[in-house]
């Protein structure tokens, strides 16, 4: 390709991503470091002096190591028995497995709260009297909810680790003796680690940092629902921007730590599927025994969102001291529909995630288009760049848009001007920030998607154009474009329906009713006293049903590639 | 229509290696031309070159009249054949092949009408409608050439448009791709590490070895007058015998050789000195055993060790006794249709000769 061509698409895919990216961390930091004119590090020292910011940030990190080691614990066995197995329903027990991704633990907590309630599901079943399960082991609660939200990205891992070892391996351990769980330990596990870290360090940056579960569950204490709280003094207290810096720091060494000395290592296969997999063929009852596990995970994982559905078709105020819903009704999703807030909040979504991702295609096809077409120096960096937001929590950055917001809408040029004030003030219009934000969060995806495709097509395929006379925009309208086509949709898919229930730039950017996204609109329902949960759970299911069309189309044109988007 | 090509004091390097050095190469309007050479020695950095997919870093390429040194690749129009062919999986084949002539703007049923042309000369008419991925190789092969060929070039690239084809396919397309650039007179450049192809169909061609030109002739004169020992080895097979003159004169040199005196009237350009350490190239096939001498010249008595009967011709190990302290030499001798036998059971005496013009002598 034309070196003067890529160096123009290197220099304006990293401005814009400097900008979009970069500007809202520094602001982090220096909202944390820089105050009254003077460099300090006081309010980083406050934080782990202050007892409730140092009891939120242990809780926190309290919070990511239950549920990564119950994430590993659910995934790991599951991974090994289905690359170790043919079972009967193997095929739809693989597919059910990763259902729960695509559900949001945010709102699945609604329905565990229907099930786990005082005057719930389970204590009626049990017949307890009003026992507060979730007032009791709130941590658990929110540890419960992640993991079985996020297990299927480390399933997805394992699964590729284990995939992608050499038969060869266990069997020349076999040949020396080595067999049953021994083998497991000292060969397969060892063999599997490196994707087991990359898949590891994404939950575990995930729950770190999750907004949305502590919130429903009430469990104020952990430092993503402090800084929550904090949001009205964004202009004026430094906390804040100290603590969210103390998140950012932890997340990109934890990422580092992931990606460069642990996860690095990846072992190079001398051969792969040079034999074919010793995949064990079980029926009967002992395939049935297989079965089980898969079974018992996929209905505790699903358990919350059959709350959240039997919540959305009970009558208000009928769930109560009864294992299900006493009377049925499918009211809710009539005054879903027709509550102004739920219209224009799907109308909202719809806008904010559409922009996203036409955005991320651009961007994302011109950095996959620099770092897998061109030559120049700097193009290994721009690719691990753009891989950065998976390392940075979405909290982090929507707080970091949220500073700059209020920032400049302090300015006079922004104040005196409608235009400006409704671009760049999230209290008037939060449209900009939200698109920037959801695409941002996104872009690792989409260049993921993009890199593979133009990994997969060989640049001949676009010499051959320019050699017929075709320049460098005929040949990407042509020829470049159409034949990664799979790729974008599959990548545009996924960040469409991970924008359209995204929870922490949501709840944090958007400010005025006018301009909810779905998922703000589930929050602020679920608070009105009286039918407002019910009226959530609806809106809840109909966001899951649209996800869950999505990601099906996605995995379709995708593939088995659609775990290679999960990994760090 | 048919253009000349020069390349001149071409180099191209990748960071510290130096891929191509100097290259200067004439070639000439409707000339089927072809770079030969082993993996590595620069033949297809020249012909990207060409294409517009490498810009060197000195020197100046032309196409014609016209300097294209530094022009993108598609202000060159030249037609280009990939090894891997580059069809695009997602047009037909006949979309493939309009592809070019939509670019230049040509009417929508005169380009119907070139593309039928063009396919019915490569003999795929009627698979116009069919995608890449239903051809076979040889199919698609076709389909890259008629692409390459409809917009008219002014001159046609070649990119080893073989060597993923098999070998019988190979045979035919070969011959097939001389009648289509003789037909359309072009000037063609084909890239090969393929001697029989460039032997079969070449009008010139020029052998390179790590970035440079060995030598630039016809197949003919490459083959029967190698001028160094790379050329002689990689070009055909050959026996070396290392050799030191003795006498010269009138074009006609005695050498002295481990076996013996050789004659050879087959010498290098530059003037040979008494004394001079020189290497003689012997075609197998030029080489005569168990046949009455037709020149007294070079005659040897030598003991044929080892037969491998191949139908067509034998080829047999001769060594040749040395004379006083040197070490005895083993020659490979090809015996078309021939009368001694394989695997006879004692190994066998026999007279060897050949001719002075065909004993090359080599300086490097």
């Amino acid at each position: 390709m034309n070196r003067a061509i890529s160096k123009i698409i290197f220099a304006a895919a990293s401005v814009i991503f400097a900008l979009l990216f970069l500007a809202p961390l520094s602001t982090v930091i220096q909202g944390g470091f820089w105050v009254n004119g003077r460099l300090t590090t006081d309010y980083l020292i406050g934080v782990f002096r202050n007892p409730i910011y140092s009891e939120g940030l242990f809780n926190s990190l309290m919070l990511a190591i239950g549920t990564t080691s119950l994430v590993t614990l659910i995934a790991v066995p599951l991974a090994w028995l289905t690359n170790k197995y043919d079972f009967p329903a193997k095929k739809w027990v693989s597919g059910l497995i990763l259902v729960p991704m695509i559900l949001p633990p945010f709102v699945g907590a609604i329905g565990f709260q229907q099930i786990l309630g005082p005057y719930g599901g389970l204590n009626t079943l049990l017949g307890l009297g009003p026992v507060d399960w979730l007032g009791r082991m709130q941590y658990w609660g929110v540890v419960s909810l992640q993991a079985l939200a996020l297990y299927p990205i480390m399933y997805l891992n394992a699964n590729a680790a284990l995939a992608n070892i050499d038969p060869a391996m266990e069997e020349a351990a076999a040949n020396l003796g080595c067999k049953g769980f021994t083998k497991f330990r000292r060969i397969t596990l060892p063999l599997m680690m490196p994707g087991l870290f990359a898949g590891g360090t994404i939950v575990f940056i995930w729950s770190f940092t999750e907004l949305g579960t502590p919130l429903i569950l009430n469990y104020t204490k952990c430092a993503s629902v402090q800084v929550f709280d904090a949001l009205k003094e964004i202009g004026t207290n430094p906390f804040p921007y100290a603590l969210v810096f103390v998140m950012l720091v932890c997340s990109v060494a934890l990422y580092a730590l992931g990606k460069f000395v642990l996860g690095g290592q990846a072992y190079a296969m001398q051969s792969k599927a040079a034999t074919v997999s010793n995949v064990r063929t079980v029926t009967g009852a002992r395939g049935l025994l297989v079965l089980l596990p898969f079974a018992f995970v996929i209905l505790v994982a699903l358990t919350p969102h059959l709350g959240v559905i039997a919540t959305s078709l009970a009558k208000p105020g009928s769930w109560y001291q009864s294992v299900f819903p006493a009377s049925l009704t499918l009211g809710n999703y009539a005054e879903a529909l027709g509550h102004e807030m739920t219209v224009s909040s799907i109308r909202n979504s719809l806008l904010y995630s559409s922009l996203a991702v036409a955005f991320n295609t651009v961007l994302g096809i011109a950095i996959a288009f620099v770092v897998v077409r061109s030559d120049l120096r700097g193009r290994g960096i721009l690719d691990a760049l753009a891989m950065l937001p998976l390392a940075v929590p979405g909290l982090v950055m929507a707080f970091g848009y949220l500073a700059i917001s209020a920032h400049v809408s302090n300015t006079d040029w922004v104040k005196t001007s409608p235009f400006w004030q409704n671009l760049l003030d999230v209290r008037t219009n939060p449209t900009f920030f939200l698109v920037i934000a959801y695409s941002i969060r996104r872009l690792p995806y989409m260049v993921r998607s993009a890199v593979a495709g133009l990994q997969q097509t060989s640049v001949t395929l676009e010499e051959a154009a320019a050699n017929l006379g075709a320049g460098f925009l005929t040949t990407l309208r042509r020829i470049t474009v159409p034949l990664i086509t799979a790729n974008l949709i599959a990548g545009g898919l996924l960040a469409f329906a991970f924008s359209m229930l995204e929870v922490s730039d949501s709840l944090m950017l958007a400010q005025r009713a006018d301009y909810y996204p779905i998922t703000k609109t589930i929050y602020e329902l679920f608070h009105l006293i009286g039918t407002g949960q019910y009226i959530a759970s609806a809106l809840g299911v109909w966001a899951m049903a649209f996800l869950a069309v999505t990601i099906l189309g996605a995995s379709l044109i995708l593939g088995k590639k659609l775990g290679a988007i999960f990994r760090a | 229509m048919a253009v000349a090509i020069r390349f001149d004091n071409v180099t191209k390097r990748f960071g510290d290696l130096t891929v191509v050095e100097r290259i200067n190469l004439e070639i000439e309007p409707g000339e089927l031309f072809f770079l030969l050479g082993p993996s590595g020695c620069g033949k297809t950095t020249l012909l990207r070159s060409l294409a517009g997919f490498y810009v060197p870093e000195s020197g100046s390429i032309w196409i014609g009249d016209r300097d294209v040194t530094r022009l993108p690749p598609d202000e060159r129009d030249t037609g280009m054949v990939f090894q891997s062919y580059a069809l695009w999986p997602h047009m037909t084949v006949a979309q493939n092949v309009a592809f070019g002539l939509e670019l230049r703007k040509i009417p929508r049923d005169e380009i119907d009408q070139r593309v039928a042309d063009a396919l019915a000369m490569v003999k795929m008419g009627d698979r116009a409608d069919y995608k890449p991925n239903q051809l076979s190789g040889g199919q698609q092969q076709r389909v890259a050439l008629a692409r390459a060929l409809v917009i008219r070039p002014q001159c046609l690239l070649l990119d080893e448009p073989l060597s993923n084809l098999d070998a019988k396919l190979r045979l035919d397309m070969r011959t097939e791709i001389r009648r289509i650039c003789k037909q359309a007179g072009l000037t063609a450049i084909y890239v090969t590490h393929d001697q029989k192809e460039a032997l079969s169909i070449a009008d010139r061609m020029a052998i390179l070895d790590r970035g440079t030109i060995q030598q630039c002739g016809t197949p003919e004169s490459v083959y029967r007058r190698p001028v160094n020992r790379f050329v002689a080895n990689f070009i055909g097979e050959t026996n070396f015998i290392d050799a030191r003159v003795a006498s010269i004169s009138n074009g006609r040199a005695t050498l002295d050789s481990p076996v013996g005196p050789i004659i050879s009237t087959a010498l290098p350009e530059a003037p040979l000195s008494i004394g001079q350490e020189v290497t003689i190239s012997l075609r197998p096939e030029v080489i005569h055993v168990g046949t009455e001498p037709k020149d007294p010249s070079n005659v040897f008595t030598g003991n044929i060790h080892d037969t491998v009967y191949l139908g067509e011709m034998a080829q047999h190990w001769v060594n040749l006794p040395p004379v006083s302290s040197f070490e005895e030499i083993a020659l490979k001798v090809f015996e078309l249709n021939p009368k001694i036998l394989a695997h006879d059971e004692e190994v066998k005496e026999a007279r060897v000769w050949f001719r002075p013009e065909n004993a090359v002598v080599l300086v490097t």
